[in-house]
């Protein structure tokens, strides 16, 4: 027998592998190329802002996916409704002036050309949101920079340096930004969405703190995640104790049944969340209180200074309200789904360790301290170089802070183990230390030289007009 | 007659007693109708942008003006400088005093002020302004929806909360006296209107 012609073997193999291959590729292009979202302009939008879109919709694509779920893309608010700078305004980036002869982009055409801003401020959202921008703006939030250039020895004696403070202090805080004459940001200010970041347009802060880009959502600021990116740590742990608190714990529980969503002026306390989050205590309306976006306007003592003291005589920033009224409006919200003995109980509480703290704790370390510079035994030039002034720093800074703050919010670990526990140690070897000194004259060690003190000690104009 | 009867007790015939009002009407037309005359013609006259810019101080003004878009648009309307500075003429008590007050109080600051300090004026013309002057046109600010953020922050100032009362001019406030590079059309805006958010100042705390 003669061989087998191999040709119609070939093809039939061919054929055949390529049936197999068929129905098996379709599942693998699934799994490896989800589904693009979609944008068809249906709704009248300026062709500038397609072609924002549709540039950024290749190039960026999660961020176009974000803000195509956000509630701006819902209402028809395009990039350009936020981005779009007028003539004149200082703070156009020119860099993205090139995008527009790019051939390999789409609408990447000189015809779309508009100036814009990369930076997007308070300033601008309140085109649409003004009465929400003018209550933040008034808030220690958007005040933060004055605040810790009147009260912070890392600043004023520079004992830190720049880079630490931009990646450290001010990525809460917030940069002064800086914009120079070829719309380049400063490196040294910028990435920054700091709660009191200083704007070229003048304006203080960022929405984007707890509105995070491109989804702007109401949902996420009404969670303590939205707050928890700073209010946390040895110095300020408000989500640890937050956490360790009832509260905490049934949001934990609960929170899948919790309607986050709901329409502004609407949420309500029992009905919409079981347990409150930072934000409905701290800035949503609830009962007769209305929402603000001063997140510190119902606080009646300040617990993050070193003395506590009411708000409206807080030196750096006094609030222009009274703490007695702004008291009241907080036991209205507790009344949503406490009884008033239960409310009046929690505060008696509080205030007492306020003023244990102050007292017992505080005073005499402050006195302490003041005797040691007057007699020259701790040295004033420098802060931190010296062992008991960082002692007394973390006193107040650190663990006086968890006492008060946890006494505050009912995390008893926080108010105890961390807190004044913690306080009680620091006072004994404050005063062991600081008394050997007074016994003997002998001067406290300087560590000196002290490490990376390199940062700038002037106060930024744009906050402190000369 | 019957009344020639009671005449003739010492007393003037009725034209005889109607003369003399009337005399006196005719003399009240005399004068006071060229007075009309000339204080009309006058606030017609000192009504006009050109008498405007006949003070060298507000000559920067009337220019920014006339290039703006309240002069130049697709329907032809101007909107003079008493439009938005002045209570309307048909408020005619009002609009005289505020005029004659303005007036008066320019030219005394021109002769007795030295230096006119452009930007206080400027500030001072936005704590004058209400928004019923801007209302009087502009009518229609709730109805936009091209404009979706203007329907938002219209209406906190058309229904504000106590406490939130904002002016036009908080955020309008770049719109006409801007010194532009050319001259802008509205029907040639190439990019959409966008008021640029609340004045710095009224964000202070």
């Amino acid at each position: 027998m003669r061989k087998m012609p191999l040709k119609p073997i070939i093809e039939v193999l061919v054929i055949l592998s390529l049936v197999c291959a068929v129905p098996l590729s379709v599942p693998a292009q699934q799994a490896n190329f989800p589904k693009v979202k979609e944008y068809r302009i249906e709704r009248s939008v300026p062709p500038e802002a397609v072609a924002c879109i549709e540039c950024h919709r290749a190039t960026t694509p999660g961020l176009f996916a974000d803000w195509a779920k956000s509630r701006h893309a819902n209402a028809n608010i395009s990039c350009l409704d936020c981005h779009l700078v007028q003539p004149g305004d200082t703070d156009i980036a020119k860099g993205h002036d090139q995008y527009y002869s790019r051939s390999d982009l789409p609408y990447g055409e000189g015809k779309y050309k508009v100036p814009i801003a990369s930076i997007v401020t308070p300033k601008d959202c309140s085109r649409c949101h003004p009465d929400e921008v003018t209550q933040y703006s008034r808030s220690k939030h958007a005040n933060t920079i004055e605040i810790i250039w009147k009260l912070d020895p890392w600043l004023n004696k520079g004992m830190n340096s720049d880079n630490e403070r931009k990646t450290g202090c001010l990525n809460c805080h917030g940069t002064v930004i800086k914009i120079d004459e070829s719309g380049t940001i400063d490196p040294g200010t910028w990435p920054n969405a700091g709660v009191g970041r200083i704007n070229a347009d003048g304006s203080k802060g960022a929405c984007t703190s707890c509105h995070t880009r491109h989804r702007f959502s109401v949902a996420e600021a009404r969670m303590p995640e939205a707050c928890d990116q700073c209010h946390l740590g040895p110095d300020h742990p408000q989500i640890e104790i937050y956490e360790e608190s009832k509260h905490g714990t049934m949001y934990h529980a609960y929170k899948s049944e919790y309607n986050f969503n709901a329409a502004g002026g609407t949420w309500t306390a029992g009905v919409d969340y079981r347990a409150p989050t930072c934000a409905a205590c701290h800035m949503s309306g609830s009962g007769k209180v209305l929402t603000s976006h001063d997140v510190t306007e119902r606080l009646s003592w300040e617990t993050q200074a070193p003395l506590t003291v009411r708000p409206e005589n807080f030196k750096p920033f006094p609030s222009k309200s009274d703490w007695q009224t702004e008291r009241n409006k907080m036991k209205a919200i507790c009344q949503q789904c406490h009884g008033d003995s239960w409310i009046n109980d929690f505060y008696d509480g509080f205030d007492k360790a306020v003023e244990e703290y102050n007292e017992v704790y505080f005073k005499p370390v402050k006195k302490k301290m003041d005797e040691l510079y007057e007699k020259g035994l701790v040295d004033k030039t420098k802060y931190f170089d010296e062992h008991l002034e960082l002692q007394y720093y973390e006193l107040w800074h650190h663990e006086g802070r968890r006492a008060r703050m946890g006494a505050m919010m009912m995390a008893p670990d926080y108010a105890w183990w961390h807190g004044f526990y913690e306080v009680k140690n620091r006072y004994n070897a404050f005063m062991e230390e600081a008394d050997h000194l007074l016994k003997t004259g002998e001067k406290a060690y300087i560590w000196s030289p002290y490490p990376n003190a390199t940062g700038n000690t002037k106060r930024p104009v744009e906050v402190f007009p000369e | 007659m019957k009344e020639a009867g009671t005449e003739s007790k010492g007393e003037k015939p009725a034209l005889g007693r109607a003369i003399k009002p009337i005399i006196l009407i005719v003399i009240g037309i005399l004068i006071a109708f060229p007075l009309f005359s000339i204080s009309y013609y006058t606030m017609v006259r000192t009504s006009t942008p050109a008498f405007c810019a006949s003070c060298h101080e507000i000559k920067p003004a009337v220019r920014a003006w006339s290039e703006s878009t309240h002069v130049n648009n697709a329907v032809g309307v101007v909107v003079d400088c008493m439009d938005c500075h002045l209570p309307a003429p048909q408020d005619t008590f009002d609009f005289f005093f505020a005029k004659s007050y303005h007036g008066i109080k320019d030219v005394v600051i021109h002769f007795f002020v030295k230096k006119y300090d452009r930007e206080k004026a400027r500030q001072s013309a936005y704590a004058a302004f209400d928004n019923d002057q801007c209302q009087k046109c502009h009518r229609n600010l709730i109805n936009m929806p091209n404009s979706r953020g203007a329907m938002l922050a219209h209406r906190s100032v058309i229904y504000a909360r106590a406490g939130y009362e904002k002016k036009c001019v908080d955020c309008h406030y770049d719109l006409v006296h801007n010194d532009k590079i050319a001259v802008m059309y509205r029907q040639y805006r190439k990019l959409p209107y966008q008021a640029k958010g609340l004045r710095v100042e009224k964000l202070g705390i």
